[in-house]
C-alpha cells in the first residue's frame, strides 16, 4: 500500500497560491549559509538525510512551519541525532538569546 | 541486493512505476505509482537515497531514469491539453516492464 509522506502532496487541492516577493530575513540567510556549509563543505549531513528528517515532522508541524522554520528544525534535529548538538544546549542557548539578545554573544 | 552492471531499461522502453509500499524516505511520489510511461533517458548511476537518507553513504550506485508520462494518465478529469506531459526521475527498483507489471 502507498504510504504518503507528509511531503508527498502532489495532486492535493492547494487553494490560492499567494504570489508576492518576500526577501529573506537575516536569520534565514544565515541559516542557508550554515546549511550549505554543513552538507556541501563539511559533509556533516547529506540532502537525503535532510529530506528524510523533514518527512518525519508531524503533519501538524509540517503544515504550521514555513520553509525556513522547517529547514531550521530539520538541521537542528539532524545535528542532535548525529550527536553534534545536544538538545539541552540548543534550548539553553535559545533561552539565553531570548533573554539577553544576540549582540555580544559569540559562544 | 545485487547491483546490475548495466541499466535494465533503455530510452523508449515502456515501464510501469511500482508501488513498493516501502516505509521511510523514498523519492517516488504517490501520484505516479502504478502509472505507465516511457523511459526518456538513463540518467546515470547514483547512490540510493533510501540508504543515504539514514546516513548510509558509499553504497552501491543504482540506475536512475527520467520517465515520460502523459498528464491525462495521472489525473482523472485532467482539463489541460491532451498532449501535456510530465517527466520524473525514478530509480530502477521502482520500475517494471509495462507488460509484466
Amino acid at each position: 500500500m502507498t504510504e504518503r509522506l507528509v511531503t508527498d502532496i502532489g495532486g492535493f487541492e492547494a487553494g490560492e497560491v499567494p504570489r508576492e516577493e518576500r526577501p529573506p530575513l537575516f536569520w534565514q540567510r544565515q541559516l542557508m549559509a550554515v546549511f550549505n556549509l554543513l552538507w556541501r563543505e563539511k559533509h556533516i549531513l547529506n540532502l537525503d538525510e535532510f529530506r528524510r528528517k523533514m518527512e518525519e515532522f508531524t503533519p501538524e508541524n509540517y503544515a504550521k512551519w514555513g520553509f525556513y522554520t522547517r529547514r531550521l528544525e530539520g538541521v537542528i534535529g539532524l545535528l542532535e541525532e548525529k550527536g553534534v548538538l545536544r538538545a539541552e544546549d540548543v534550548e539553553a542557548r535559545t533561552q539565553q538569546v531570548l533573554r539577553e539578545g544576540r549582540d555580544g554573544h559569540t559562544a | 541486493m545485487v547491483t546490475p552492471l548495466e541499466p535494465r531499461f533503455a530510452a523508449g522502453d515502456r515501464v510501469r512505476i511500482l508501488d513498493l509500499g516501502k516505509p521511510g524516505h523514498v523519492r517516488t511520489p504517490a501520484y505516479v505509482r502504478g502509472r505507465t510511461g516511457t523511459i526518456e533517458r538513463f540518467c546515470g548511476l547514483f547512490e540510493n537515497p533510501e540508504e543515504r537518507g539514514y546516513g548510509r553513504e558509499g553504497r552501491d550506485r543504482i540506475p536512475l531514469y527520467r520517465v515520460h508520462l502523459q498528464q491525462r494518465d495521472l489525473w482523472s478529469g485532467y482539463s489541460g491539453r491532451a498532449d501535456d506531459t510530465l517527466e520524473i526521475e525514478i530509480y530502477e527498483h521502482w520500475l517494471a516492464p509495462e507488460e509484466t507489471a
